[in-house]
């Protein structure tokens, strides 16, 4: 996420409730060792055209429970590959969102999001106060403010540093 | 202000916290007895180590490798996430480890004997729940949480809320706990208990073997919980005094004024269960069978951490026994573990499958997560005794896959089509 600002504004690729991570990236593709050539393979069932043509910076917005499913940290992962700037659904299962976070892409939580946001609009948000605001329309939406501690992970740019952070403050 | 007792949760992480304590909401540090980890950590963890520069890992007794998923490799890159666990294992000297021989992680774990009531257990896998059926806190984590615990053997937790089920009365005959567990998942939907833990209770899951519990903690995360968890009934006395016969232990009970989100009661003698079937594309389309008897099949599958177990073997055996798999359709057994197929052989199960026309396989996840030795081809169905049913679970995205209870699982397979297991008896 951009330094202190929080502050990220995409292009809107909009799914819907329940997309599990099946849907996101396929257990047949796990034993793929190398992510960029895993990351090919993004949304392949619901939306084959996802990896092709997704750009640095666009946005993934979805309805409820997104992520459900799998523990597997590929998920979030391909579409940090691929330059996701964000997801933002109404809902995530537990193991995506933590996984988001541990890796360094960003999880908002915005209710009804998917009433007001249109595939291919662009999404501008707030990550500290948790708003978002729909250009096109200049809708605005209130989301839940990011946790205190997935903001401290997510500015030391994932679990790792973060944990390498922590690390060094106790020695 | 009134201060509330606490519910199994809180109590089995409060123990692992440095206060003792534990209280829903709130985010702790908690100390880790016991981490699995399976072909993620040649996969993905090894390089998180690595960025971490971890070079010994916090305590190789409280680590179990398993190379389950593929076992044995079904390609050269399985193959060689299975040659970087070994080496780990061996530069480690890790205590704990099952090569492609052993079986399914949430099988071998406690056939080791590496849990205990009072545990907290946390594997990388989703289906890590299972271990709630030892009075034990379990969830799963992903890789990079997996790396902290192998550095630290500690990882923040958010204390969850819990939700607590009452069931009582008798599952009726060729019904299972999966049958229970689809209905609860389903009642819940997909993200009904999302962030939280589920507390069975009541007779019905007092009187359950070990294998029927751990069926219903594997199924929690179904419903988006991070655990499932019970109290320790007199199976689950016996298996620990068999499989970790020098563990010490206490139970656990919750207090009889925790405070839960929600009390689901549950009576099987007023409103009897019968088979149900979740429908594509989700645990939660959970109808009863009778809405989908007569879907043409082309895969009957028996196996995985949720239904690979000795129990459910015995039933399909029962149902099995003397007939034929229809022309039509094909069926897979895969049981858990290796200790769970020596048992079959022993008791003729095996035989009686292979005898009915069905090919058993070695033990690993293999056809559930659409691995291998089971995979759907376009437009198959497959009905399966297994945990997950997204599109593209089994194989192809044009696939489809109906989830059940072994019992309807066998009785579907000599039909070739899904079929009610009460008229198989």
């Amino acid at each position: 996420m951009p330094k202190g600002t929080g502050v990220l504004s995409g292009r809107i690729w909009l799914f819907g409730d329940n997309v599990d991570t099946d849907q996101i990236i396929q257990g047949r593709y796990l034993t793929i060792l190398d992510y960029s050539e895993m990351a090919g393979h993004a949304f392949e069932i619901p939306r084959p055209e996802f990896a092709g043509n997704v750009k640095r910076g666009d946005i993934v917005v979805a309805g409820e429970n997104f992520g459900g499913g799998s523990s597997r940290e590929e998920a979030p992962h391909v579409l940090l590959e691929l330059g996701v700037g964000c997801v933002v659904a109404e809902s995530f299962s537990r193991l995506f969102y933590r996984n988001a976070f541990n890796i360094g892409l960003p999880a908002l939580i915005v209710p009804d999001i998917t009433n007001s946001a249109k595939d291919g609009m662009t999404l501008e948000l707030n990550l500290v106060k948790g708003a978002v605001s729909v250009v096109e329309t200049g809708q605005i939406l209130h989301g839940q403010p990011l946790p205190r501690l997935m903001l401290e992970i997510l500015r030391a740019g994932g679990a790792v540093p973060w944990y390498r952070k922590k690390k060094r403050k106790q020695s | 202000m009134i201060k509330l007792g606490k519910t199994l949760a809180e109590k089995l992480l409060g123990t692992h916290t440095e206060t003792g304590k534990a209280s829903a909401g709130e985010i702790v540090d908690a100390s880790v007895d016991l981490l699995m980890v399976h072909e993620v950590l040649g996969s993905r963890i090894l390089s998180v180590l690595e960025e971490m520069g971890v070079e010994k890992v916090w305590d190789p007794e409280r680590i179990l490798v398993v190379n389950d998923h593929w076992a044995p490799a079904s390609d050269t890159q399985s193959a060689e996430i299975h040659i970087r666990n070994r080496r780990f294992v061996r530069q480690q000297g890790i205590t704990h480890f099952c090569d492609v021989d052993c079986g399914i992680c949430h099988q071998v774990l406690p056939e080791m004997g590496l849990v205990k009531p009072g545990d907290l257990v946390i594997g990388s896998d989703s289906h890590s729940t299972t271990y709630g059926a030892f009075n034990a806190f379990s969830t799963g984590l992903a890789a990079t949480d997996s790396a902290i615990i192998l550095a630290t053997g500690k990882c923040w937790f958010r204390v969850p809320e819990s939700i607590r089920i009452e069931t009582t009365g008798r599952l009726p005959e060729m019904v299972m706990s999966k049958d229970l567990i689809l209905k609860i998942v389903s009642d819940l939907g997909s993200s009904g208990a999302n962030y939280r833990s589920i507390e069975f209770h009541g007779l019905t899951i007092d009187s359950m073997s070990v294998a029927s519990r751990m069926t219903m903690c594997n199924m929690t995360v179904e419903a988006g919980a991070k655990c499932g968890l019970m109290t320790v009934n007199d199976a689950v006395r016996d298996w620990v005094s068999i499989h970790a016969p020098s563990a010490q232990w206490t139970p656990t009970l919750p207090d009889t004024d925790a405070e839960y989100l929600e009390t689901i009661k549950i009576d099987l003698n007023s409103e009897p269960l019968g088979p149900i079937v979740a429908l594509p594309h989700s645990p939660a389309n959970g109808r009863p069978v009778s809405e989908v008897e007569g879907v043409r099949i082309d895969q009957a599958f028996i196996g995985s951490c949720t239904n690979g177990r000795l129990e459910d073997l015995e039933i399909a055996a029962r149902i099995l026994k003397g007939k034929r798999v229809n022309a039509g359709c094909r069926m897979v057994i895969t049981p858990a573990s290796r200790d769970t197929y020596l048992q079959a052989l022993r008791s003729g199960y095996v035989e009686t499958f292979v005898r009915a026309g069905a090919v058993v396989t070695n033990s690993t996840c293999g056809a559930c997560v659409g691995g291998h030795l089971g995979v759907l081809g376009p437009g198959e169905t497959c009905i399966s005794s297994t945990n997950r049913n997204f599109r593209g679970r089994m194989g192809h995205p044009d696939s489809k896959v109906y989830l059940a209870s072994p019992a309807t699982v066998a009785a579907s397979a000599i039909e070739g089509v899904i079929t009610d297991p009460r008229r198989a008896a």
